[in-house]
């Protein structure tokens, strides 16, 4: 949990550092700074470039939080339904339905599972994380402000050494690195034709009565943001609510940069179906025969593949087959509706509500294509002992064996070893011994290195640190941070290991009330936080005294509740320590592992509060893993396995694979092959 | 081992910028764990699944018993004994063959191969065995596949040919990697009976990483000129073959 909200803190660090003149100063002025800048500025998304979402999330992030800590309507400006009411009022801004992440976040059902709803859904729950991230520092620590700041430069100094960033082993937050190119959520307030009307949140368009100049002159809208062609196939649906009188109406998309007082497939750089004729439009006024004409009550659903470059219709669910092919996928299209007379009005669906035509079969049946053809691939590698070529089943042995000695699981390893053996000699028959390849190569620090991970996976991280300081001593010394997160993942154990305790001696009783009177203590030699402690625990010692008037298990309970009482203030005192040692420490994600840590105390039962997840013995493989590999680097070795890199590999290059639409859109390696 | 302390992470100038990203990502060492649990049971190797459950604090997936019969099994076709095998297969269920035509051909090849093996071992040898078997119960099957026929026709060539002097094609069939071929395919059939994955995902995660190299280099990406996976190379990966211009000597994947 902790881990979780440290990474949290580092991204709102990181987002910070980005847009630093926001958390220098982060306070009103600084907020509204962005109102005008998102009012005054015509339809700022047609001019945005991908890279300029980048800045604009990270200062949403940031102007958000302090939106929030400073009144709570305007953090609820969000959720208010209309955003008809147009630019001037606040409410334009604050439904940061604009950035794609405001609380009503939805995902098309075709990309759901999909790696980049995965990135944008993060990106949008890391702004949640950040508001809540700067509210509670807001509150409990007046002296935000300067360690906020200060925090920045912390993390703009950490990428230049390497060493340390190498030891976060939390995924850094996407959003940082590169932009996530949100998907479009309305038809845009400001990109449109005066003769529109953006109503209903941004989902219907309305020819309204206007004096036409020409005959010619039409209206169209774009939608918020372009189509993201890191979603391999983007779509979107159209109802048409009404035709008006000609159904001059066009339905499609077009670059940012397109007049919008015609209908979309006329100008350059846009395309579109139309309902007049059923006619295709490509950046001229003379169309092609395409589909069937249509009007009011038809859904017309648009589509682009990134992936082929060529887009598509349907109507009414049905596919109309490729529209337009050869289509540019280095550059935004914005989907884009277009028409000529009053009364014409055409509502959207970007994901918002199911779709009448079935993309997600499509989008299902382009993906498994992919994957039958990934694992009909042929897998060689070459080996770098003996130079010779090997085969898929080679390579996954030693890529197994090889991480199984890494990561210091000995006993498997060498179990893995011997299945192999005999695997290989029932194989080999006599004679043949190219497949004799094993050998587990056990080495004095692969048993150490389990014998540490052994020690936290069973919650004693006192063996763990003596094992360390014994075998390792420079690796602590050197590796402050893990240091830390030992040391607090020690005083998460005494306090599970007294809530288990405590729910020992208090079988489910009614909640005990939890006391409210002072303690009798004297607490003016403590500080505060001792003060905490001693409320919290202390009321255990409290509740068990007046527990024990039913007698008959006064013994063994009275055993226990005296291990519970040692424990307990063994606890304190280890926090105290604890404190004492590193309530110094700057670092922001110190900081905040401290809090959570401590915050765990406030609850009488730690075990059911909302703090519960730090509890679990899950968090020890991290905090293992990450000793683990310090112990590897400070031997001069690799810090991670083969097959980690392996993994590392495949993302990466999906991910380059998908950036631009292709085929790496459709994986997300985790789900798909991880898991 | 090197007393080398060079830092794995020390930033060499020549650093691909892809490299960059390939160290921005880190991978949950909770998914690696269970893909490597994942494939001890899939492909049948207990006894590690068993250690690997206790150290790396994971449940085991099934029950050993499952895996146990199929690890029998593969032992058995491994070690040649297609006829112990099959009954084993048919103990554990019989649709297994009956529905797979295609596999129990293999199988039954297999032991036709096996019976040849021995056959051939000495000059003077009796191939009636070999013989009867092939006319009892391959040759009825062959009509039924074009692919059998000719599968039928050249095992039967090994009987023509002394072993020591046999065409590549025909040294194919003797060499242990048939074995391990149907050995695979009847571990993938019984997972499937059982409503399980029939291949573990490591496999489809290293073809993955093979498929995604190619068609990111078929695509112009920038990438460095290989990717090491760091196997038996326990340093630091800026030291590997591949930064000195070595080019092929470092374990990389090709296809």
């Amino acid at each position: 949990m902790f881990r979780r909200s440290s990474y949290a803190s580092v991204a709102a660090g990181n987002a910070a550092g980005s847009g630093q003149s926001q958390f220098a100063a982060p306070t009103r002025p600084g907020a509204f700074s962005h109102i005008p800048n998102t009012n005054s500025t015509p339809g700022p998304q047609a001019t945005h470039t991908s890279t300029s979402h980048s800045r604009h999330h990270s200062r949403t992030v940031d102007a958000e939080g302090h939106h929030n800590s400073m009144s709570t309507s305007w953090g609820r400006g969000g959720q208010l339904p209309s955003y008809g009411s147009q630019f001037g009022s606040l409410n334009s801004y604050g439904g940061s339905g604009q950035d794609g992440l405001s609380p009503s976040f939805f995902v098309p059902s075709y990309l759901r599972g999909s790696r980049h709803a995965e990135k944008l859904e993060e990106a949008h729950k890391a702004k949640f994380v950040a508001q809540r991230d700067f509210r509670s520092n807001h509150s409990s620590n007046a002296g935000s402000l300067s360690t906020s700041s200060s925090s920045v430069n912390l993390h703009k100094m950490i990428p230049s050494h390497r060493g340390l960033t190498h030891d976060i082993i939390e995924r850094a937050p996407v959003f940082v690195e590169e932009p996530v190119a949100p998907w479009p959520t309305r038809w845009s307030d400001t990109d449109k034709y005066t003769m529109l009307e953006v109503l209903e949140d941004g989902r219907e368009a309305k020819f309204t009565t206007g004096a036409q100049k020409t005959h010619d002159e039409a209206a169209s809208v774009r939608a918020n943001y372009h189509m993201p062609r890191q979603c391999g196939i983007y779509y979107y649906e159209v109802t048409v609510a009404s035709k008006g009188k000609e159904g001059m109406i066009g339905i499609g998309f077009s670059g940012p940069k397109v007049p919008l007082s015609r209908i979309p497939g006329w100008e350059p750089e846009s395309y579109a179906y139309h309902g007049d004729d059923g006619q295709s439009f490509s950046n001229t006024t003379s169309g092609k025969p395409y589909g069937p004409k249509f009007g009011t009550a038809d859904v017309i659903g648009c589509g682009i593949n990134f992936r082929t470059g060529t887009a598509f219709f349907t109507k009414n669910g049905v596919y109309l087959g490729p529209a337009f092919k050869d289509l540019k996928t280095d550059r935004p299209w914005y989907p884009t509706v277009g028409m000529k007379k009053a009364g014409e009005t055409l509502k959207a669906n970007f994901g918002q509500e199911p779709f009448v035509f079935d993309i997600d079969q499509m989008v299902q049946a382009e993906k498994m294509s992919i994957l039958s053809d990934i694992s009909r691939t042929k897998v060689q590698s070459i080996s770098n002992k003996d130079k010779t070529p090997q085969d898929e089943t080679a390579l996954i042995h030693d890529l197994v064996a090889q991480y199984l000695t890494h990561d210091g699981y000995v006993d498997t390893a060498r179990a893995f070893s011997e299945e192999i053996m005999e695997e290989s000699r029932s194989l080999a028959n006599g004679g043949d011994s190219s497949f004799m390849y094993m050998n587990a190569d056990e080495d004095l620090d692969a048993i150490n290195r389990q014998k540490i991970r052994a020690a936290i996976l069973d919650g004693d991280i006192d063996r763990a640190l003596k094992h360390t300081t014994a075998y390792y001593p420079s690796v602590l010394r050197d590796n402050e941070n893990i240091y830390f997160k030992l040391r607090c993942r020690k005083f998460i154990e005494m306090i599970r290991h007294c809530s288990e305790l405590n729910a020992q001696c208090h079988p489910p009783t009614p909640p005990s009330k939890r006391s409210t009177a002072s303690n009798g203590h004297a607490t003016d030699d403590f500080d505060d936080f001792e003060m905490e402690l001693d409320e919290g625990l202390g009321t255990h010692n409290r509740t068990s005294t007046w527990g024990t008037e039913n007698m008959e298990m006064e013994d063994e309970l009275g055993d226990k509740e005296a291990k519970l009482a040692d424990l307990t203030e063994e606890t304190i005192k280890y926090g105290v320590e604890l404190k004492s040692e590193f309530a110094g420490d700057p670092r922001r994600e110190v900081k905040k592992a401290l809090e959570d840590t401590f915050a765990l105390i406030a609850y009488e039962t730690a075990s059911e509060s909302p703090l519960a997840p730090l509890l679990e013995t899950s968090g020890r493989l991290p905090v293992a893993e990450e000793l683990n590999s310090a112990i590897l680097v400070s031997l001069g070795k690799s810090s991670s396995a083969a097959l980690e890199r392996l993994c590392q590999q495949t993302e990466a290059l999906i991910n380059v694979l998908g950036e631009d639409g292709g085929p790496g859109a459709f994986i997300n390696v985790r789900r798909d092959f991880l898991q | 081992m090197s007393s080398s302390t060079v830092s794995v992470s020390a930033a060499t100038p020549t650093r691909h910028a892809f490299q960059r990203r390939i160290d921005d990502i880190k991978p949950s060492k909770t998914d690696i764990n269970f893909v490597i649990m994942d494939y001890l049971i899939n492909e049948g190797y207990p006894r590690a699944a068993q250690k690997f459950a206790k150290e790396a604090n994971i449940q085991p997936l099934v029950e050993e018993e499952s895996i146990q019969s199929r690890v029998e099994i593969r032992n058995a076709i491994h070690a040649g004994n297609i006829e112990v095998a099959i009954h084993k297969i048919n103990d554990l269920n019989p649709q297994i063959l009956d529905t797979d035509p295609a596999l129990h051909f293999a199988l039954l090849r297999l032991q036709l191969i096996e019976l040849i093996r021995t056959c051939t071992l000495s000059p003077n040898a009796d191939i009636t065995p070999a013989l009867t078997f092939a006319s009892s119960q391959l040759a009825p099957r062959a009509p039924t596949n074009p692919e059998f026929l000719k599968d039928l026709e050249l095992t039967m060539a090994l009987l023509i040919f002394p072993p020591e002097n046999l065409s590549p094609q025909l040294a194919e069939l003797l060499k242990p990697s048939l074995r391990q071929e149907v050995a695979n395919r009847v571990n993938e059939a019984i997972l499937a009976s059982l409503g399980a994955r029939r291949e573990a995902r490591l496999r489809n995660l290293v073809r993955l990483r093979s498929w995604a190299e190619n068609k990111a280099r078929e695509a112009g990406k920038d990438l460095p000129a290989v990717l090491p996976l760091g196997l038996n190379d326990d340093k630091g990966e800026d030291e590997d073959e591949a930064m000195n211009g070595n080019g092929g000597a470092g374990d990389v994947m090709v296809s």
